[in-house]
């Protein structure tokens, strides 16, 4: 009767229980989310990383590599024999005419005016013409540019006023100077950066409409020798048109006018006959310049001989860049041409045509360059003191110095820590190379975009890079790559890779492994067959069990105290004489080694007490009662039984050892070191350690080989565990 | 105790036991046994379960020895000598006493390895492959496994890795033989293959064997000791004689009443 | 009665005393030694990390700069002029490590409930791998995952103003999750080890399974699941390499009345530094032994060591409570 008071019924019972139930749902539900919290924690782990180790990266280099080449090449052109150099066209032209063994080459321009007296040859079988030149198969053509600012437009009205009736009247004029006028197209892209910046509110057609008249104030256009002509006489025709303003025009070369444009601000706009470099834009952009590139029109290379020449009336690439480089006799060159000398007539070094015939003809692939030449490069762009710092690190030819001193060299190889130059075979030609683009081209990532921005915003990256880096280079970068494996730690993150730090890992672990593999198995054997329930026993027991627990950055402690100070002699390899010069004290691999040893010493004891206690107990008996001793039995059956548990154990215990940092950084990994570790005493840095120190830099390409790094490690991990999955499953097979 | 086997001349002494108890910790197992075992013949312990019989077969190699608490007193006298006595080394009485187990237990290792490793460690310095096939053709295993001796020893069936076992005790020419309920884990064609197996070695061999199965004691034995446990649970020695003597005319009630299947 | 003639018997049967007499076994003897003494290494360890530790602790103390009261109570940790006052790099340790259980205490029981009762077999053999993963990742990534991921969404959920780039909180998050797997996968332990019989009684009893797993299964396991709880608290102040990336450069010095107690003091989007990131800091620096920075991280280790110590022996009584019940 009570009871039945007691619970509710009915309705009421039936409220109760879906109320109840309910309740269960919506917990079931929490269990299930927060299980897959810790999911989306791993997914999210793994997407961070792969964002930051790809994505779009604009590069720049500190000198182009084309312009390297260049100044090279202008060089040999300019040294080579029976060449006269001259800055006066016209001697050139007396010099040519008058040899028939003569060949030489002028801007289209000069060889119009001079056409009686020179022959003409075309390159590749294709004369200059204004459709060849145009479309370009005429090879040896370039652009002509003039470069200002927006805020000179807006500024300086008479330079405005200048620019608008030079792009209006350019096609008049061009022509007629020798040079070839500008596409439709192009000229509308130079009235389009024209109109932009210059603060007029104009639309196209509304060219000509300003009148120049009465228009006063002063500008100075500077540079190129190739667009000074063309200067003139848009400055006669605006002076004609009543333009009162002063222009100063200077004939000083390309390389001379934007120097005085972008570095010492003395023009306000700058003819040059080939685009700007990227050293110059930066140059601009330090000034708080941000030029605007204006191509009026293109100018094209005669190639002339006189017209005594008999032999031929044209020329390959190839032809011309040896009968201007190599060449003693025509027939150097081609076979069917005589075997005459070569007499060479070319502009000097200050003109752009000589920047321009070399530029246009020699190769400007670095990597193809001997290595001669290459080292001729080098030491032409760096300095004596870090040429000698290489020279000592690795030298350049086997039978002569080129930086160091030959007595100093000599020296150094004599002293007790001889440099590595001394005895290493000289560097090959791609060594050489790589050096050339570390140290002298160093390219350098001035920006980086994660994965996500690089796939769904790229072009806000483009706009950003348009505007921030126009001189960088746009592309998608893999920051894991293989070159990122196999190359040494370096400090700039372009070249930084992971090899000393992966040799590192795997000479660490070596030792880590070799000293607790054996003691912790023989731990293990003891406490599991020999141990008798005794006081000492049971405190090993709980004393393995609590060390499981100690935090990492202890045994780093421990390791420092033992290994690295009090074990000094050992640890160096002082004691056996053979310690690392460089280092002299105990943080080196072995310290290393040793403290994850004994870090992960409890692991394996652990591990290796659950495979033994697996073993079944009448393989033991079996081995006895036929009259083998305790230790005959334990190393010919239990071990074996317990092998595959016992490496399960001891791979996951090496793989922890591979990724822990905290003592290592404590022991004293190095932070720095370029060298691969070569014996137990030598400095170290591991996988972990290299993510650190990379993660705690600042800068953004250092978050990008970090997450590179993470991914190696990874990987490791991931197969070191995949194997002990199959040792595992291997093992399960069998039992 | 009642014991009729006591006749035998001294030559024909395999193994005795004089009083003995075993303990494990604090609890007696075992208590007051003696009995004399006869050499080339086949004596077997049963019981019902717990009093104590396999305990007593452990403690003639010295088996016993590897459960830590365990502890024998009295003795066990093998050719005169006490096996307990403190200067006698028990690896070498395992090696001339060897035993097989209630379920097979071969090496995860080859047949042939697995008769082979037993001489090897106790330096056999005879011709190895003759004394495997030696081993194996006394166990009656040599025509099943001639052409598998590399295969593992787990790839036989539970009959043949029994008789693997015997082979395996086998070569290393041991004096006796202990079986601790050989056949218990098999089926009745392998069993009676084992029981074959048995009568044979005895030629050759001191065999004692355990049995819970009365049938297998009376059709395969020459002697037959009945083990029982007391109120306080220790395993104590009832009746020991001739096989035929116990089953037909058993001395003891308890016996009796074991035999005809009203205990045990 | 069978009896056989003395012929018969085996050859050499008769065994003299000498054959049976006890062998020396040097090998063995020398095994059995060299094996104990591989198990003694590891009270070696011990003794070590308290000799070293005690030892540079002791130097400590002893020098005229430090005294043991100002240590315990000063809130200014300054070497630089010789303030050594370990709250504040305690005080960072409590706040990651309190943010950090935050998480993985009730995530992980959450999930260890969610595999134990609820999961299908299926469900359980792709969990529990992943988590396997989870727990297998070094700490120096999750470390870089604290800095590069979790610090830049605080940022944007709580505005970059309110979140500084090295804070508590961040470093607190991710050392919880990567402790998730540490916590489901003992607490697991103790609810699989719950008798089925005791489930069946309460269904039996028409409970439902929520009812069952909180209000049987969850307090019978909860000596085990405390043990659980204990050590990842332990394995939480002992992590390094999170709190070293992502909480902070230097240790938070504060003035109690001074600071403002939320605004500051127990801020926990600010920059602090805890016991062992400032032991790996001193120590990745040029350190010179038997300087006061030297001696000083092993006073700071000596504390942690004795803090996880501690718990980790709790901890193991715990389990070893649980196991009386339930083995």
């Amino acid at each position: 009767m009570s009871q039945q008071t007691s619970y509710p019924e009915g309705s009421a019972l039936k409220g109760q229980i879906t109320s109840r139930q309910r309740r269960g749902s919506a917990w079931q539900l929490a269990f299930q989310v927060s299980t897959i919290i810790g999911i989306i924690a791993l997914i999210a782990l793994l997407y961070n990383i792969t964002n930051q180790a790809f994505g779009l990266v604009a590069i720049q280099n500190k000198v182009e590599p084309s312009s390297l080449v260049l100044a090279l090449e202008e060089e040999r052109l300019l040294s080579a024999e029976n060449t006269v150099t001259s800055e006066d066209d016209n001697e050139l032209v007396a010099g040519i005419a008058s040899d028939a063994n003569a060949i030489g080459f002028f801007g289209y321009a000069y060889y119009q005016q001079n056409s009686d007296q020179l022959k003409l040859l075309t390159v590749d079988g294709i004369a200059p013409t204004a459709e060849s030149v145009q479309n370009e198969t005429y090879g040896l053509v370039r652009p002509l540019y003039l470069y200002t600012t927006a805020d000179v437009l807006a500024q300086n009205q008479a330079a405005n006023i200048f620019l608008n009736y030079y792009l209006t009247h350019i096609n008049e004029e061009i022509e007629d100077v020798g040079y070839f006028a500008t596409s439709d197209a192009q000229l509308s892209e130079a009235r389009a950066a024209w109109t932009a910046a210059s603060g007029l509110n104009l639309q196209p057609g509304q060219w000509a409409a300003i009148n120049p008249e009465g228009i006063t104030g002063q500008l100075s256009v500077v540079g190129s020798s190739t667009l000074f002509p063309v200067n003139e006489r848009i400055a006669e025709r605006l002076a004609a048109d009543g333009f009162a303003a002063t222009v100063n025009l200077a004939n000083v070369g390309s390389t001379a006018g934007l120097r005085a444009f972008c570095e010492e601000g003395t023009a306000d706009i700058a003819a040059a006959s080939r685009p700007i470099t990227s050293a110059e834009f930066e140059a601009c952009r330090e000034n708080d310049l941000r030029p605007i590139e204006i191509q009026i029109g293109t100018d094209a290379l005669a190639i002339v001989t006189s017209p005594e020449n008999s032999f031929t009336t044209n020329v390959t690439q190839q032809e011309l860049r040896t009968l201007f480089d190599t060449a003693t006799t025509w027939a150097d060159a081609n076979e069917a041409w005589p075997n005459n000398p070569v007499a060479r007539y070319i502009p000097g070094a200050d003109s752009g045509t000589l920047d321009f015939f070399a530029e246009t003809v020699f190769p400007k692939d670095l990597a193809n360059l001997s290595k001669e030449t290459l080292v001729e490069l080098l030491t032409a762009n760096i300095s004596v003191g870090l040429g000698r710092r290489l020279e000592r690190e690795q030298r350049f030819y086997d039978d002569r110095l080129v930086f160091d001193d030959p007595d100093l060299f000599a020296e150094a190889c004599a002293s007790d820590n001889p440099a590595a130059g001394c005895t290493m075979p000289a560097r090959d030609q791609e060594n050489v190379y790589e050096l050339l683009l570390q140290e002298v081209v160093a390219p350098d990532v001035v920006s980086a975009w994660s994965l996500m921005d690089s796939l769904f915003a790229r072009d806000e990256v483009e706009a950003f890079v348009a505007t921030e880096y126009p001189n960088a280079e746009l592309t998608f970068r893999s920051w894991l790559t293989l070159d990122f494996i196999t190359s040494p730690q370096s400090s700039t993150p372009e070249f930084a890779g992971v090899r000393t730090a992966i040799m590192g890992s795997l000479w660490v672990v070596a030792i880590t492994v070799f000293f607790s593999f054996p003691i912790g198995v023989g731990a293990a054997i003891y406490l599991e067959e020999y141990a008798s329930d005794t006081f000492i026993n049971r405190t090993i027991q709980t004393n393995i069990n609590n060390l499981a627990g100690v935090p990492s950055i202890i045994y780093g402690m421990l390791g420092l105290a033992i290994f690295v100070r009090t074990l000094e002699p050992l640890t160096s390899g002082a004691l056996f004489g053979v310690g690392d010069g460089t280092t002299a004290n105990g943080r080196t691999i072995l310290s290393a080694g040793l403290t994850l040893g004994l870090l992960i010493l409890p692991v394996i004891i652990i591990a290796a007490q659950e495979a033994i206690r697996a073993v079944p107990h009448s393989l033991r008996q079996a081995g006895m009662a036929l009259g083998a001793t305790k230790w005959q039995t334990i190393w010919a059956h239990v071990l074996p039984s317990a092998l595959p548990g016992i490496l399960t154990g001891t791979i996951l215990a090496i793989s922890r050892a591979i990724g822990e940092t905290a003592p290592l950084v404590v022991v004293g990994a190095s932070t720095l070191i370029f060298v691969d570790p070569n014996s137990p005493f030598s400095k170290f840095t591991t996988l972990p350690i290299q993510i650190y120190q990379w993660t705690a830099r600042p800068q953004a390409e250092f978050r990008n080989i970090a997450a590179a790094a993470i991914l190696v490690l990874l990987v490791l991990l991931l197969s070191l565990n995949a194997s002990a999955i199959l040792l595992r499953n291997r093992y399960a097979r069998r039992a | 105790m009642t014991s009729t086997v006591t006749g035998f001349a001294n030559g024909n002494l395999a193994v005795e036991a004089r009083n003995m108890h075993v303990y494990y910790g604090p609890f007696r197992a075992v208590k007051d046994v003696s009995l004399k075992i006869k050499t080339h013949a086949i004596t077997a312990f049963i019981g019902p379960s717990g009093c104590g019989k396999s305990t007593v077969l452990r403690s003639f190699n010295r088996m016993n020895d590897l459960v830590a608490t365990a502890r024998v007193e009295g003795e066990i006298l093998y050719h005169g000598n006490n096996i307990y006595s403190n200067d006698v080394d028990p690896v070498e009485i395992r090696r001339r006493i060897g035993m097989v187990f209630q379920k097979p237990n071969p090496f995860p290792k080859t047949i042939y390895e697995n008769v082979a490793w037993g001489a090897r460690i106790n330096s056999y310095k005879g011709d190895m492959d003759e004394l495997v096939e030696s081993s194996l053709r006394q166990a009656a295993l040599w025509n099943e496994v001639k052409d598998k001796l590399q295969e593992s020893g787990y790839s036989l069936s539970g009959g043949q890795q029994q008789r693997l076992c015997i082979a395996r005790t086998i070569a290393v020419k041991p004096d006796i033989i202990l079986m601790d309920e050989p056949t218990s884990a098999l089926d009745p064609v392998a069993t009676l293959r084992i029981e074959e197996l048995i009568q044979e070695l005895k030629k050759n061999y001191t065999i004692i064997i355990v049995t819970h199965n009365m049938q297998q004691a009376a059709r395969a034995s020459d002697f037959t000791a009945f083990y029982n446990m007391d109120e306080d649970r220790a395993g104590y020695l009832v009746e020991y004689s001739g096989t035929n003597e116990l089953f037909t005319n058993p001395k003891n009630e308890l016996t009796e009443q074991y035999i005809t299947g009203r205990f045990g | 009665m069978a009896t056989r003639s003395p012929a018969q018997a085996m050859i050499g049967a008769q065994v003299s005393r000498e054959e049976l007499a006890k062998r020396p076994r040097v090998g063995e003897t020398l095994i059995q030694g060299f094996l104990f003494i591989c198990g003694a290494i590891s009270i070696l360890t011990t003794v070590g990390i308290l000799y070293e530790l005690g030892k540079e602790a002791l130097l400590f103390f002893r020098s005229p700069d430090v005294t043991l009261v100002e240590f315990f109570t000063s809130t200014h940790w300054q070497p630089a002029i010789l303030d050594f006052g370990i709250w504040p790099l305690v005080l960072g340790t409590i706040f990651t490590s309190v943010i950090a259980m935050l998480v993985a205490l009730p995530l992980g029981l959450a999930t260890a409930i969610y595999l134990s009762e609820y999961a299908s077999e299926r469900a359980r053999n792709i969990l529990k791998p992943i988590l396997e993963v989870l727990a297998g990742i070094p700490t120096v990534v999750y470390g870089y995952f604290a800095l590069t991921f979790m610090t830049p969404l605080l940022r944007n959920l709580l505005g970059a103003d309110n979140v500084q780039i090295f804070n508590t909180a961040s470093a607190g998050i991710v050392v919880g999750i990567l402790i998730i797997p540490l916590v489901s996968s003992l607490s697991e332990d103790a609810l699989h080890a719950v008798p089925i019989g005791l489930r069946q009684a309460a269904y039996a009893l028409g409970a439902t399974k929520l009812e069952t797993s909180l209000k049987i299964v969850l307090p019978g396991a909860l000596s085990g699941i405390t043990a659980a709880f204990v050590f990842a608290i332990s394995r939480a102040i002992g992590e390094t390499m999170v709190v070293a990336i992502a909480a902070g450069n230097g240790p938070k010095n504060f003035d109690f009345g001074q600071d403002p107690l939320f605004g500051t003091i127990l801020n926990p989007f600010v920059a602090a530094e805890t016991m062992t990131a400032h032991i790996v800091r001193i120590s990745g620096g040029d350190l010179s032994y038997d300087s006061i920075d030297y001696n000083s991280i092993f006073a700071i280790g000596l504390t942690l060591f004795l803090m996880t110590l501690g718990l980790n022996i709790l901890s193991q009584r715990f389990v070893a409570r649980f196991r009386e019940v339930y083995e």
